[in-house]
């Protein structure tokens, strides 16, 4: 592996500054990695062509050459998930559904990217629409774990956490509606962040739970995800919830002292000893709390009974919201549409038989049915209950804590075909559902050499300390940043 | 079995019957969700549909023009399309 591509992002960016390091370089190193090891990983759904890359790699350099000013990500690589619309580019949302489609304007986060000078190296994979934790359901390719071709990747940002762990990127996007970012990131040993909703615009963003999404940040280390989370979040009038709060940032908050760890209370829910885990990953959470004890870190225990609603919850409330979201998908405007329907009913039914995949369907189906007139109430109406319930409690527990901390994930990635319980997400799912924000690091290698993560929870828009807190985790971890999967 | 053919119906996908086993073996699976959130009691608790207050973003109703470019690209992304227009099955009767 070229040296260069183990550079971080923060680092990458002063060198490109200072001339010390050419972006062309740094693009051309990209896309030889990507050629050399994407057959086996499958990260990327589509890339930009070479010469238009090596075009805007040499733009940035001679811009900087010329003294002239430059963006905060000039000529950086970057990895974009294949449901955030870049314009005149084609957006399939890993489905069958928009094979043909190409998107007629920029996604606010792609427009902040564009001006702050990145180069989109390609679009990466996802389970279609995002609905899935293994990127299994994408229609066109299946993406492998970086650090174990036999184990999925997780889902549904597992394109852009396998392009970056691999190294073929130092940092992408993704999306996250019930912890699709942290936990792929988690599973090929990367940095994944959720914003507070609101935080980041999803405009331009393929909607699947609308009261769940955020954009969301994969890369190498806890830096490189507040640098990129610094560009893209901020105001924006397009996306009614984006909160009317100016850009942060983020980066220059963080100092690399650990005194920070002894500023916080770090909370763990008692509910937390319920769930079955991976001995491993037990192993690894008991080691990483007796560090904070060591490094005198205060560590609280709190009480969130709802926790084991989460599941249920989650299903409910995102079923609902896909069936409405998904609803737009009729084969009229956009899209695909099938032949030889009898009339315009049966031509929505088919084109969306016909083009989305199972667990679409199965979503759509179950969506269907809780919001029907007879079952609402039982069912929907109940369920935004239970979720006031459950941030009732969260916000109980931040008055005990700062942070919620627990494993990333309660499972090891399972191989291709195998399941993973409804229950493996659930540290990350609470985040969605209480609108906070969230960062899994990568914390160990087990025996068998797969990353183990952890998960750091914190209030609503406390996204900087997030990162100060997460960046002195991952300086304490037994993770070394500076090892790549090798195949 | 005649409650899955309603909900396809209005989910407006076409599930034959071959695929309606397995529906129906994974969302009962599914219904069990539905009974464990009867449990808490919740009757004082609002609904929360979003965690943030949602805001009516107003402008003033003026068409603006679209450039040629970007209407083309729109109408090409459709699977039929004349002139320009989007084209689409008759949807009166006659």
């Amino acid at each position: 592996m070229d040296e260069i591509l183990k550079i971080k992002a923060n680092d990458l960016r002063s060198k490109i500054c200072s001339g010390e390091v050419k972006s062309l370089n740094i693009v051309k190193a990209c896309v030889t990695r990507i050629k050399k090891t994407d057959s086996k990983i499958r990260s990327f759904l589509k890339l930009n062509e070479n010469k238009l890359l090596e075009q805007e790699a040499t733009c940035s350099d001679k811009k900087i050459e010329s003294g002239k000013k430059c963006g905060s990500l000039e000529g950086i690589p970057i990895g974009i998930k294949d449901n955030i619309m870049m314009k005149g580019e084609s957006m399939t949302s890993a489905s069958k559904y928009l094979e043909n489609y190409i998107s007629p304007y920029d996604a606010t986060v792609i427009e902040k990217l564009k001006k702050a000078g990145a180069i989109f190296i390609g679009r990466t994979n996802m389970d279609e629409f995002a609905m899935g934790g293994s990127t299994e359901t994408s229609a066109y390719q299946k993406t492998t774990n970086p650090w174990s071709l036999e184990h999925i990747p997780g889902g549904s940002s597992g394109g852009s956490a396998a392009a970056v762990s691999m190294g073929m990127v130092p940092f992408a996007l993704g999306s996250d509606t019930g912890g699709s970012v942290r936990q792929p990131a988690s599973f090929c040993g990367i940095v994944g962040y959720k914003p507070s909703y609101g935080l980041i615009s999803r405009y331009g963003v393929c909607a699947l739970a609308s009261s769940f999404d955020q954009v969301g940040t994969l890369s190498k280390n806890v830096k490189d995800s507040a640098l990129l989370a610094s560009i893209v979040m901020g105001k924006d009038y397009k996306d009614p919830v984006c909160e009317p709060r100016e850009q942060i940032d983020c980066i220059s908050y963080i100092d690399d002292n650990l005194e920070v760890l002894k500023s916080v209370k770090v909370g763990i829910p008692r509910q937390l000893f319920n769930y079955k885990m991976d001995t491993e990953i037990s192993e690894n959470f008991n080691k990483a709390v007796d560090k904070f004890k060591f490094l005198s870190v205060k560590i609280v225990e709190v009480d969130i009974p709802s926790y084991k609603y989460i599941p249920a919850l989650y299903k409910i409330i995102m079923c609902a919201e896909v069936s409405a979201n998904i609803a737009t998908f009729d084969g009229i405007r956009y899209g695909y549409r099938a032949l030889n329907a009898e009339n315009l009913d049966d031509e929505y039914a088919k084109s969306r038989a016909e083009s989305l995949g199972y667990e679409v369907k199965k979503r759509i189906l179950f969506g269907t049915y809780v919001l029907g007139a007879k079952n609402y109430y039982r069912c929907y109406h109940q369920a935004q209950k239970v979720r006031t319930l459950l941030i009732n409690q969260i916000s109980d527990a931040y008055k005990k804590c700062d942070f919620i901390f627990s494993p990333a994930t309660l499972q090891m990635p399972v191989k291709f075909g195998e399941t993973l319980s409804e229950e493996c997400d659930v540290f990350l799912i609470a985040a969605n559902l209480a609108g906070l924000p969230g960062i899994t690091v990568p914390y160990n290698f087990t025996n068998s050499s797969m990353p183990v993560g952890m998960h750091f929870m914190g209030s609503r828009f406390s996204d900087v300390k997030l990162f100060q807190i997460a960046n002195a985790f991952e300086k304490i971890s037994d993770f070394d940043l500076n090892k790549y999967p090798e195949l | 079995m005649k409650e899955l053919d309603t909900i396809a119906f209005f989910s407006r996908i076409k599930i034959s019957e071959r695929e309606k086993k397995k529906y129906l073996e994974d969302l009962s699976e599914m219904f069990d969700y539905i009974e464990i959130l009867q449990e808490p009691d919740v009757a004082s608790l609002e609904p929360t549909t979003h965690v943030t207050k949602l805001r009516n973003v107003w402008r003033e109703d003026i068409v603006k023009s679209c450039p040629k470019e970007i209407v083309d690209m729109m109408l090409n992304s459709s699977p039929e399309r004349e002139k320009t227009f989007y084209k689409v099955k008759k949807i009166i009767s006659d």
